[in-house]
């Protein structure tokens, strides 16, 4: 087959796919559909894990995070100094500073002390977490300060009554005035204190892009006052008072959270045996807290993407496979009309591998042009939901390949038959055809 | 005068297979077609003429027997060197014109041209000539529904010339014309005929004929009467096959049902034993094509 043979044959393929505009497009949309769909939803799916797995990321892929949990056990348990019912559980500062000291591979230890309060400017109040913790807590979660300063050593060696509110919270509160310096009253159930507000952060799992109002690891993201560590536990002690319905429920807890950093991803599974035994030592079997290693919730999520990826794939193949159906149908409907055609071509010189050669092409142009179209349609969908409805959507390289691949594969399989067909036909026969 | 034979036919036999009956449809023909002749091929319906026709055009194997096409003896060609030589030397030209709906007029005069392996963009000057040729040189984009029939006959003879073929084939070229083209079409034949190109033209209608300075005329799958510029000519010795080859032993009680005054008559006798076998064996099993 010469080189300038074959773009005739494309060029006389296109023009007899043209001589029926309606049919080579409805036999297209089966193409279009399939490719289109895969795209799609790849992408669609690509970003969903993107998010989460950002998410998990923003947590500290090399960070184990342990988190103190009211145990099954005693939770009605009776701490009888003064008839004051009290739950006392949870990490200790003592807990921090073993793991720091005792656990190979340990670069840092966070403490976390969270409880929830309410904040108040002027008029306006918000329900908030107020978290107590160490000056470098923006390094270790990786949240990037807006504006101002985060606490520093100073103010955590003072008790000094500073703190920094995330981006969110101080939109809400502040509604469009600059928050640095003004002050804030938080208070809870037992006391209300100022504090001065001297910076604004963004945590990093706390983007836009993130859906709203749902809790990412169990805790909400969104409202939160940091506050230093110290003067958490002067102004507000580790008494947690809760007043549900028609009971006090006082918890005894010293730190909520124990955020352990290691020094490489690896030193993170060999040790969570290490972290269990220094913590379990002073516990006497009681368990009141629980891991959370980010490193296997990402593994377990990519894990989940390629199980939907697999699904994906074969709702694709059956898209496809139908589309392909479709073609076949109409490649052999065609050959039959065009028997005549086919006898005259016959008498003219062209040999049978000519016909099949003449039919394949254009049942590969029917597939690579609704394949094309198909590409060009998700793609631009994937990209429009992506930046103008606001929802992560990435388009991979490899869905458009297997999708161009798939759409050869099927033009070629299923014009094969109906392109033999044509090729076989007794020449005198296809010319007395009417 | 001696010229070179196009056409050498010799004992052209072929027998359709229609599994218990074999019917022979030409029974050893032998004929030549000198360069630059005008024939015109005769005879009524079921004589071999549509068999001769697709023989002539390599569409088609004769059963046995030897066909040669300027050097090649194209009876014991395969199907890709046949489809090589009707592109290359054979210009053919059919009743219903049969250009292809989606091309114009150049690219279809080029479609021969195609198959020989020549592209468009270096043979369009060619392909145009031929146009103007038989006088479409102005309606070369145009589409075949937007020509009339005898226009579309044109493009067809053009498309016939395109590859410079040994000889034109054309079956019944006129048979979908009315009488005004039909002579314009048998005109631009002629003057074909007066450049010196060979033609062989099937047909039954004597108008068309009239214009061939040779008519073979055929009977039963034999040739009938060869008469060149008027003038009959001798015979050539033909042995013919017998009439009906099949597969069960006539007895003398099958041929006896036949009238003695009808023995003569191959036909007859054909039809005859045919009808014979159909009631008393198989029916159905010797259908007529």
């Amino acid at each position: 087959m010469h080189g300038f043979s074959m773009l005739r044959i494309v060029q006389v393929g296109f023009k007899s796919l043209r001589l029926h505009k309606l049919r080579s497009g409805l036999t297209m949309l089966g193409m279009i559909i399939g490719v289109w769909a895969v795209i799609t939803l790849v992408a669609i799916g690509e970003g969903a894990s993107h998010d989460a797995q950002e998410a998990i990321k923003a947590l500290g892929a090399n960070n184990v995070i342990i988190r103190s949990v009211k145990p099954m056990s005693d939770k009605t348990q009776l701490q009888g100094r003064e008839m004051q019912w009290e739950t006392i559980y949870g990490l200790k500062n003592a807990d921090a500073v073993r793991i720091a000291k005792t656990v190979p591979g340990v670069i840092k230890v966070l403490p976390i002390l969270t409880q929830r309060k309410n904040i108040r400017h002027g008029i306006r109040d918000e329900d908030c977490q107020l978290i107590g913790t160490y000056p470098y807590y923006p390094e270790f979660t990786q949240a990037k300060m807006v504006a101002g300063q985060f606490l520093n050593e100073i103010e955590e060696a003072q008790k000094k009554n500073s703190c920094v509110i995330t981006r969110t919270l101080a939109e809400k509160l502040f509604a469009g005035h600059n928050p640095l310096m003004e002050d804030v009253v938080i208070g809870g159930f037992e006391s209300h204190q100022v504090f001065r507000v001297k910076g604004i952060i963004e945590e990093r799992s706390d983007q836009d892009k993130m859906p709203k109002d749902k809790e990412v690891m169990g805790r909400t993201i969104r409202s939160n006052v940091f506050i230093p560590l110290s003067t958490f536990k002067a102004l507000y002690g580790i008494k947690n008072i809760d007043r549900s319905v028609g009971s006090l429920i006082v918890e005894r807890v010293d730190l909520s959270e124990i955020r352990v950093e290691f020094g490489s991803v690896e030193e993170v599974m060999p040790a969570l045996p290490l972290l269990r035994e220094a913590l379990d030592k002073t516990r006497r079997g009681k368990v009141d807290y629980e891991f959370q290693v980010p490193i296997n919730e990402l593994n377990a999520l990519r894990a989940q993407k390629a199980r939907d990826t697999r699904m994906l794939l074969y709702i694709a193949c059956i898209s496809l496979l139908v589309g392909g159906i479709g073609i076949m149908n109409i490649m052999l409907a065609t050959v039959t009309e065009r028997t005549q055609e086919i006898g005259v071509r016959r008498a003219l010189g062209a040999t049978r591998v000519d016909i099949t050669v003449q039919f394949l092409v254009e049942s590969l142009m029917l597939c690579l042009i609704g394949g094309a179209i198909g590409v060009a349609g998700g793609w631009g969908f994937a990209e429009i939901r992506h930046h103008f409805l606001n929802q992560t959507t990435i388009v991979t390289e490899w869905s458009v390949l297997v999708a161009f691949c798939l759409s050869v594969g099927v033009g070629l399989a299923f014009g094969i038959y109906p392109a033999r067909r044509a090729a076989l036909l007794d020449p005198i026969e296809a010319l007395r055809h009417a | 005068m001696a010229t070179r034979n196009i056409i050498e036919i010799k004992n052209l036999t072929k027998v359709y297979d229609l599994g218990a009956v074999q019917v022979p449809a030409l029974r050893g023909l032998n004929f030549n077609v000198e360069e630059g002749s005008y024939t015109a091929i005769m005879g009524p319906s079921g004589s071999g003429k549509s068999t001769l026709l697709n023989i002539l055009g390599c569409l088609d194997r004769p059963t046995a027997g030897e066909y040669h096409l300027g050097d090649d003896n194209v009876a014991s060609m395969s199907d890709r060197e046949l489809s090589g030589v009707r592109g290359a030397r054979i210009g053919f030209i059919f009743q219903s014109y049969n250009l292809i709906q989606q091309l114009n007029v150049i690219e279809n005069i080029h479609v021969p041209l195609f198959y020989q392996g020549r592209d468009i963009s270096d043979f369009r000057d060619h392909c145009v000539k031929l146009a103007d040729k038989v006088g479409l040189g102005d309606r070369l984009d145009h589409r075949p529904m937007q020509l009339s029939g005898g226009q579309q006959q044109r493009v067809a003879v053009a498309r016939a010339l395109a590859n410079e073929p040994l000889m034109l084939l054309a079956d019944e070229p006129t048979g979908n014309l009315d009488t005004t083209t039909e002579q314009e079409i048998l005109d631009i034949l002629d003057e074909l005929h007066a450049e010196g190109r060979t033609l062989v033209v099937v047909t039954h209608d004597d108008a068309v004929a009239a214009r061939a300075e040779r008519v073979i005329n055929l009977k039963d799958g034999l040739i009938d009467r060869d008469i060149r510029n008027g003038k009959d000519q001798p015979k050539a010795k033909e042995k013919p096959q017998p009439a009906i080859i099949t597969s069960i032993q006539l007895s003398e009680e099958d041929l006896q049902t036949v009238p003695a005054n009808e023995k003569e008559d191959d036909e007859k006798i054909r039809v005859k034993v045919k009808l014979t076998r159909k009631t008393n064996n198989n029916p159905g099993a010797a259908q007529e094509d």
